[in-house]
């Protein structure tokens, strides 16, 4: 009892970081319609940006992964307005490769200029846990939960009460009719990709207290961003959230029966289960 | 088409020549089987690739094939020779099934399943016991022999991929210039049109990932035989196996017969003369080039580097 209690405060924790990692992925496709294969390589790029400001000043990494965001944001936004956006409306493959060659670019890149080695950051409170009623509650697993949630609820309010969120549901449902309300189509969407590519660049830095960085970290968590984004609807950023605790949930508790090598197993088979049943997402037209 | 076949015959019978000329232990003649099996798990990812079913989960064929004949032939003393129809028929059942849940979604849904179920295999073949695990399989050296589909120098192994390339490419010629091939551009122009025009669009989708499963099968069995050594991280690579096949063709030209051919010919030697030549430090170079070169071929020349033609000739698309 205890055990599965234990299961499910840990895959809620880790749950809710898969939401701002994976929330990117879910707004940069129901903006532009376009699925990054490369998301997961910006995790890495935030990672590494947090470990780099931690290496050289101290600053923690969930304080330095709002520069990560910034830093993240940028990339995306430059490599959209440079190359993304050529393909918005050729073909699925061509879309699909642009991204999947950027996923090697930027890899080899990382491994190029930073090495290969795993690099990690120590805090004060990496080992510990509070005790709750002989629950343990792991305070990094806490705080990156904490800044995750921050995160969203400010996404959340950048999307709905502010003139860019706006522009951007604008863009997302009608790009004629907002152009011609006088918004800028190329600038709103190179800050919607950016602002999702900086969200998971985010995510990255505030489990770096837990997780090591190396060039090919994202290749961890690909298939895990794109499960959670599914299962919420990709295109739905308050469903990433809810898909990120369940998917949190499924892996922490399928490691009470299964051998641990296997809770990536069983989550792959549910993410291909659910594109075949509801491709739209469990929670599409539920929550948006 | 027929310059494609004049040019497919061609490097296939100058392969096989060349296997029998040059030096079989040398390196060059390494990198041509490497060529050949690269050239042919491309036009596998073509059969499917080139009509708009867009697979990134191709390594789950390639390694089912390596394991299954490499663990029949270790546990269980089986020829490879017999291993390989094993190999293709579960290669094919897991397409069937795979096909279930993946055969009505599109673009980058579809993608996306089979990307998930690649590496769910990959993770499948790393737990269980049979497939030794993460630490790969070795398969026995037993000195050269045909019935053992195994040989000391690449050299006596050109004939074996000069047949599977050649049985690649007949397949895909086969294939396009059938009915099946007529029904498979019009589900990839327009699905739904096929579908109301009386194409069996279900059928058809699933004959054509059925053979290239089978064929990406033969690759992993060959791969497994030319190499003696296979692990899940090798075998099931996404970037090594999913993303190389479909590298080839992008660059040479998506469903055409000489596009994964002329990508293999341009992409390997660059990558082993680029790792020879390079110190360690700098290996992260060649896979950076080949993921520059595919955004750029895919952003400038979506029809791939073939469909370049010198003027004089016509400026004729194939």
């Amino acid at each position: 009892m205890i055990s599965l209690l234990q299961a499910l405060v840990d895959g809620v924790l880790n749950g809710g970081v898969y939401g701002v990692i994976a929330v990117g992925l879910s707004l940069v496709f129901g903006v532009l319609g376009i699925v990054n294969f490369s998301q997961a390589q910006f995790l890495m790029i935030g990672m590494y940006v947090a470990w780099f400001i931690w290496h050289a000043t101290g600053i923690d990494p969930i304080i330095g992964a709002f520069a990560a965001l910034v830093v993240g944001g940028a990339i995306g936004a430059l490599l959209y307005s440079c190359l993304i956006r050529h393909v918005a409306d050729a073909s699925v493959l061509a879309q699909i490769f642009v991204t999947v060659g950027l996923i090697a670019v930027l890899e080899n890149l990382a491994l190029i200029f930073l090495g290969a080695d795993y690099r990690s950051v120590k805090t004060s409170y990496q080992t510990e846990a509070i005790n709750v009623a002989s629950v343990l509650v792991s305070k990094p697993y806490l705080i990156a939960f904490t800044a995750a949630i921050i995160v969203s609820v400010l996404l959340s309010l950048l999307l709905n009460r502010s003139w860019l969120g706006r522009a951007i549901r604008a863009t997302a449902q009608n790009e004629a009719a907002s152009t011609a309300f006088g918004i800028d189509g190329l600038r709103t969407k190179s800050l919607a990709f950016g602002l999702g590519t900086g969200l998971t660049a985010f995510g990255g830095g505030v489990i770096l207290p837990y997780a090591s960085v190396n060039p090919t970290v994202g290749s961890q968590y690909i298939v895990l961003m794109f499960t959670v984004a599914v299962l919420g609807g990709l295109g739905s950023t308050m469903g990433a959230l809810v898909g990120g605790i369940i998917v949190g949930i499924i892996q922490s508790v399928s490691t009470l029966f299964l051998p641990v090598q296997m809770k990536d197993l069983a989550l792959f088979v549910v993410f291909i289960a659910i594109l075949a049943i509801r491709p739209q997402g469990l929670l599409a037209g539920v929550s948006r | 088409m027929k310059q494609a076949l004049i040019v497919t015959v061609l490097v296939a019978l100058g392969s096989l020549v060349a296997g029998f000329v040059f030096d079989a232990n040398s390196y060059p003649i390494r990198v041509l089987c490497i060529v050949l099996l690269t050239a042919s798990m491309g036009q596998a990812w073509n059969l499917v690739g080139g009509f708009n079913q867009i697979s990134l989960g191709h390594s789950a064929f390639f390694g089912i094939g390596a394991y299954v004949t490499t663990v029949a032939q270790v546990k269980f003393g089986l020829n490879p020779w017999l291993g390989l129809p094993l190999a293709m028929i579960a290669s094919v059942l897991f397409a069937l099934i795979l096909s279930v849940p993946t055969m009505r979604l599109k673009g980058p849904y579809f993608a996306l399943a089979t990307l998930a179920a690649a590496e769910a295999c990959k993770i499948a073949a790393s737990v269980m016991g049979i497939t030794g695990g993460p630490q790969g399989l070795s398969v026995p050296f037993v000195g050269d022999s045909w019935a053992m589909m195994q040989f000391r120098y690449p050299g006596t192994y050109v004939p074996i991929f000069v047949g599977l390339f050649a049985i690649s490419s007949i397949v895909f010629a086969w294939l396009v210039s059938s009915r099946v091939g007529y029904f498979l551009r019009a589900v990839r122009d327009n699905e739904l049109a096929a579908e109301v025009a009386g194409v069996a669009t279900f059928k058809t989708k699933l004959f054509s990932s059925i053979v290239s499963a089978a064929l990406m099968a033969v690759c992993g069995v060959l791969f497994a035989q030319f190499t003696y050594f296979i692990d899940p991280e090798t075998v099931f690579s996404i970037p090594n196996v999913s993303i190389r096949a479909a590298l080839v063709v992008i660059i040479g030209g998506v469903g055409t017969l000489v596009g994964p051919l002329f990508g293999a010919l341009l992409i390997i030697p660059l990558e082993e003369l680029l790792n020879a030549s390079l110190s360690d430090s700098v290996g992260g170079l060649p896979p950076l080039l080949f993921g520059a070169l595919l955004i750029v071929v895919v952003l400038l020349k979506p029809a791939g580097l073939t469909s370049i033609r010198v003027p004089r000739m016509g400026g004729r698309k194939s």
